[in-house]
Parts: structure tokens; C-alpha cells; sequence
């Protein structure tokens, strides 16, 4: 059933998560989790490997379903849309894959064109005016007609950028943005990322690990664990934050309450020395 | 589901399973058909790509199996005195069951396996899921125009090969082993039925058969495991299922249009 859209300009939260449950191949992944996503922020989500961040990215874009609980965004209740009111709400989401995903069929300048072709009817004249300048606002105008194969993987996060924000969405999802980016890319994506969000007003989600770069560019940290939020608040707080999770987390030491070791039968018995032996 | 996910090891629990699960895809593709009409230019870019980047084997196998096939017909057929007949059989063997079968086993292998590799590589690249996130279809704009690329190619490119393959079979029994050109084709004109071995022979099977490799080469390459391994196997597997099921095919087809 679809829900009706509800206009919440004066709602300041944009993604609304509540009792968030979610089970993977027997496996907990989220456990009655609450989130909120603050609208016009930049938002990161940290956590442990395999904890679910990108799975909760899944969620938010409807890709899939949750086992209890309610995913709203700009006031609709994702699991609920049908397939026509999905994709409505997905034109104004835009989704940065950690690999990029540029078709690779397409030249660079096709890649960002290709979400205009497909939903407008725009002249060709104004999908190249508007092409270009997402392009040039990634550094990447002279490489409109290189094909993905000829990109770093720098520049193929930079033009799958480009499209993401083709649209002028209302609100990006990175999925690990920094990735095997070197500094100068590294700083290029931090700048892009914010100067998206203050010029326009884009709402921001970053999955990714990198706390020197999350502290640069984000508003807001969620740290999930354990199927739940664990600590959350501005960059200063959760840094100061004294809890065991924090401290393990940033601090990468490997005792805390992250296992660092995958459950698995006792070490010595495994090398083939028994109980008491020298 | 459960014969996989229990591990049970049974052929022909998994291949029935697999049958109905195409079966299931096959009643998505054809839903898509209707929103595919949007993208024409991509259905036109697959047609180029599944049947003209195709024309080169097919002509260069259909000449060689019309050569063959009359070269063997002249040995036989003289030992009865019925050379005057080689135009005749080569016709109506191309037109009947080689012409289709053949073209539809070249065609899956150089179409059906090229079509499964792209979309297993799209979906193992994260493209597929890009295309929904960009709120664009994947069924709508990569697996119903490649199907129906394949379903209008196949009877193209089986028209080419009989072409082809009467030509070969005219190339060596007129100009190499000095059959009477006009006995051969008079021969060939007066028993070849229009409706029976052309309609029937070339149309039908080829359409079949187009549908059958295109829908087995999308539903290998949307369903594969996103690995190299998933993308080896599944390509595999659409020659090896394409294969068996031109085959099983032609012989139903056969004996319902005989």
C-alpha cells in the first residue's frame, strides 16, 4: 500500500529510524535500532565491520526490507511505497557505491547524463549545460569523454559524484567514499561533500571509517554496534566520549567489547597441542 | 529453495527448482516488455550487438555446413543414381533442422554467453543496483531488451544461414562437382513447400529457439553470484542449458508441426 507524501519542510529530521530490526542469515544485524538523520547535515555512521551500516544504507533507499520496525524518509514510510512511489522518492536520493558502479558501456559525460535521460525530456542543449557543471563541480570537465575503464579510482568516485548529485537530490548516501583515495583525492571528496551540503543544502550520509576525515566533514556520528546505537553526538562529543565502545573503536585496540577474534574452537587445540602439555 | 539451502545434492530437485524459477523470471520479463518500449534505442543497440556482431560465424558456418552436406549427399546419393536429388536434400535438411538448430547453438554460443557475462559483470559491479538507485529499472532496461533482441535476431540470422548454406551446398555440387545448375534449383523449387519447410521449418523453430537462449542467457547473467566464479559458472551453464534445450526442442517442435 502506498503511503500518501507528506511535505515536512519544517520537519528538521529527514530519515527517521525506529525500532529497526533486522536478521541476516541467522544473524542479528540491527536490534530495535532508533536513528535520526538530521536534515541539512552531514551525518556519518561508523562502526565495526559487519555491523550493518551498509545494510542500513539498504533501508534507507528501500533496496531491502527490514524484519520489524519503520524507515521513514522526508515523512514516507519506505517498506511501504510501492514500486512507482519507491523510485518517485529514489529521483531524489542520490548513492555513491563504494566501486562507483559507472556503467561501464558509457563514456563519463553519458554516466552523468544517463538518470536526465532516463526521467526528463530535457533538450540536449540543457542535459549538456547541466552535465558540465555537476563535472566541472567535481574537477572532472575535461574528462567527459574518457571511459570508466580510463579512470582512477579517484576519478570514477568523483563522476559517480557527479551523477549522484545529478539531480540535485535532496539527500546523498556515501557508502566508504574514502576508499583507496590518496590525500589529494581524499581532501578533493571532503571539500566536494561539504561544499555540496552548505551551497545546496543537501542532506549527507557517510559510511566510512576514516576518523580524521569523518571529524573534517560531519555534523553528526552514529557509532552502531551490536545491532544498536552505542554512542552518537557531534565529532568533539563522541571523541571525548569515554564509553568502552569509543575508546576500543578509535583507539583500534582489539580487546573491548568488539571481539576482535571470529568465534572459532580453542586456539591451541587447532595447532594440535592438548590440554596441560608444555 | 530448500534442496539448496539444506544441501542436498539432488540434480534433478535443483534443475526442476531452476526450471520454475526461470519459468517465474520469464512471466517478469515478459511484465517488463510494455516499459522496455521506452529505452527502443538500447533494444536497438542489442539487436546490433546479438545479431549483426553475430553475422560473421553465422554465415562462415552456414557456408561450410552446406558444403559438407552436399558433399556427402552427392557420395551417397550416386550410388543410387540420384545425384539430380542434392539440391533437394540440402534444402530441405538446412531448412527443416540444421538451419535452426545449428544457427540457435552458434547463437547461444556467441550471443547467449556474451549477454550472460555482461549482466552477471553489471550486476558483480554494482551497476545493476545503480540502476535501481537511479530508479531506473534493470529488468525494463537491461534483461527485456536483450530478450527481445535475441527473439527478433534468431529468425534473421537463421534466414542467413540457409542463405548461406544453400549456397554452399550450390557451391560445391554445381560449380565443384558439376551437378546441372538448372536440375538443382528446379529440383529444389518444386519440393521445397513454402509453409511446411520455411514457415514452419525456419520461422517457427528460430523464434522458439531465439526465445529459449535469450531468456536462459538474461536469467543466468541477472542471477548469478556476483563473483568471477558466479560469472564463469553461469556462462557455462548457458551454453550447457541453451544446448539441451534446442535440442529437446527441436524434436517437441518437429512432431507438433509435422
Amino acid at each position: 500500500m502506498t503511503e500518501p507524501v507528506r511535505a515536512k519542510s519544517d520537519d528538521r529530521v529527514l530519515v527517521r529510524i525506529r525500532g529497526l530490526s533486522t536478521v541476516l542469515s541467522g544473524k542479528k544485524v540491527f536490534d530495535a535500532m532508533d536513528l535520526d538523520i538530521p536534515r541539512g547535515k552531514v551525518t556519518a555512521i561508523m562502526g565495526p565491520s559487519g555491523t550493518g551500516k551498509t545494510t542500513l544504507l539498504k533501508h534507507i533507499t528501500g533496496q531491502m526490507r527490514s524484519d520489524a520496525g519503520e524507515v521513514r524518509v522526508d515523512g514516507q514510510n519506505v517498506p511501504a511505497l510501492d514500486r512507482e512511489a519507491l523510485y518517485t522518492l529514489r529521483e531524489r536520493i542520490g548513492y555513491l557505491f563504494q566501486n562507483s558502479a559507472l556503467l561501464t558501456d558509457f563514456d563519463v559525460f553519458e554516466n552523468v547524463a544517463f538518470p536526465l535521460r532516463q526521467h526528463t525530456r530535457l533538450p540536449e542543449v540543457l542535459i549538456r549545460n547541466i552535465v558540465l557543471t555537476k563535472l566541472q563541480a567535481v574537477g572532472l570537465r575535461g574528462a567527459a569523454g574518457l571511459m570508466p575503464s580510463e579512470l582512477s579510482g579517484g576519478m570514477a568516485r568523483r563522476v559517480a559524484l557527479a551523477r549522484a548529485i545529478v539531480f540535485d537530490p535532496m539527500l546523498i548516501l556515501y557508502d566508504e567514499p574514502f576508499v583507496g583515495l590518496d590525500p589529494i583525492a581524499l581532501n578533493q571528496v571532503l571539500k566536494l561533500i561539504r561544499t555540496l551540503n552548505e551551497t545546496l543544502g543537501i542532506t549527507s550520509v557517510l559510511v566510512a571509517h576514516e576518523l580524521e576525515a569523518i571529524k573534517q566533514v560531519a555534523d553528526h556520528i552514529y557509532l552502531i554496534a551490536n545491532g544498536k546505537v552505542v554512542a552518537h553526538g557531534d565529532p568533539k562529543t563522541i571523541a571525548d566520549d569515554g564509553s568502552p565502545w569509543t575508546r576500543q573503536f578509535f583507539g583500534g585496540e582489539a580487546d573491548g567489547p568488539v571481539p576482535f577474534q571470529y568465534p572459532a574452537d580453542d586456539y591451541a587445540e587447532a595447532l594440535g597441542f592438548k590440554r596441560g602439555e608444555a | 529453495m530448500n534442496a539448496r539451502m539444506g544441501g542436498s545434492d539432488n540434480i534433478v530437485m535443483r534443475s526442476l527448482e531452476q526450471i520454475g524459477e526461470c519459468g517465474l523470471f520469464l512471466l517478469r520479463v515478459l511484465a517488463a516488455i510494455p516499459r522496455s518500449l521506452r529505452y527502443l534505442r538500447e533494444t536497438v543497440r542489442q539487436l546490433w550487438f546479438v545479431g549483426a556482431m553475430s553475422l560473421t560465424i553465422i554465415m562462415v558456418c552456414g557456408l561450410f555446413v552446406g558444403m559438407v552436406l552436399a558433399l556427402q549427399l552427392y557420395h551417397v546419393l550416386s550410388i543410387f543414381g540420384g545425384t539430380a536429388a542434392t539440391g533437394t536434400v540440402v534444402a530441405i535438411s538446412i531448412y527443416r533442422e540444421l538451419g535452426p538448430v545449428v544457427t540457435a547453438l552458434l547463437f547461444a554460443g556467441r550471443a547467449g554467453t556474451a549477454i550472460t557475462a555482461e549482466i552477471g559483470l553489471m550486476r558483480a559491479t554494482d551497476q545493476i543496483a545503480a540502476m535501481e538507485l537511479m530508479a531506473v529499472d534493470p529488468l525494463s532496461y537491461v534483461a527485456a531488451p536483450r530478450f527481445l533482441a535475441g527473439v527478433i535476431a534468431m529468425p534473421l540470422l537463421c534466414c542467413v544461414f540457409c542463405a548461406l548454406g544453400i549456397f554452399g551446398g550450390h557451391l560445391v555440387g554445381v560449380t565443384w562437382l558439376g551437378i546441372d545448375n538448372g536440375t538443382f534449383w528446379s529440383n529444389m523449387t518444386a519440393t521445397v513447400d513454402v509453409w511446411q519447410d520455411i514457415v514452419n521449418g525456419v520461422i517457427w523453430k528460430s523464434l522458439v529457439f531465439g526465445a529459449v537462449v535469450s531468456l536462459i542467457a538474461v536469467f543466468q547473467g541477472y542471477t548469478t553470484p556476483p563473483t568471477s566464479e558466479g560469472v564463469a559458472y553461469a556462462t557455462t551453464r548457458t551454453v550447457v542449458a541453451s544446448s539441451i534445450a534446442i535440442l529437446a526442442l527441436d524434436f517437441v517442435l518437429t512432431a507438433f508441426l509435422m
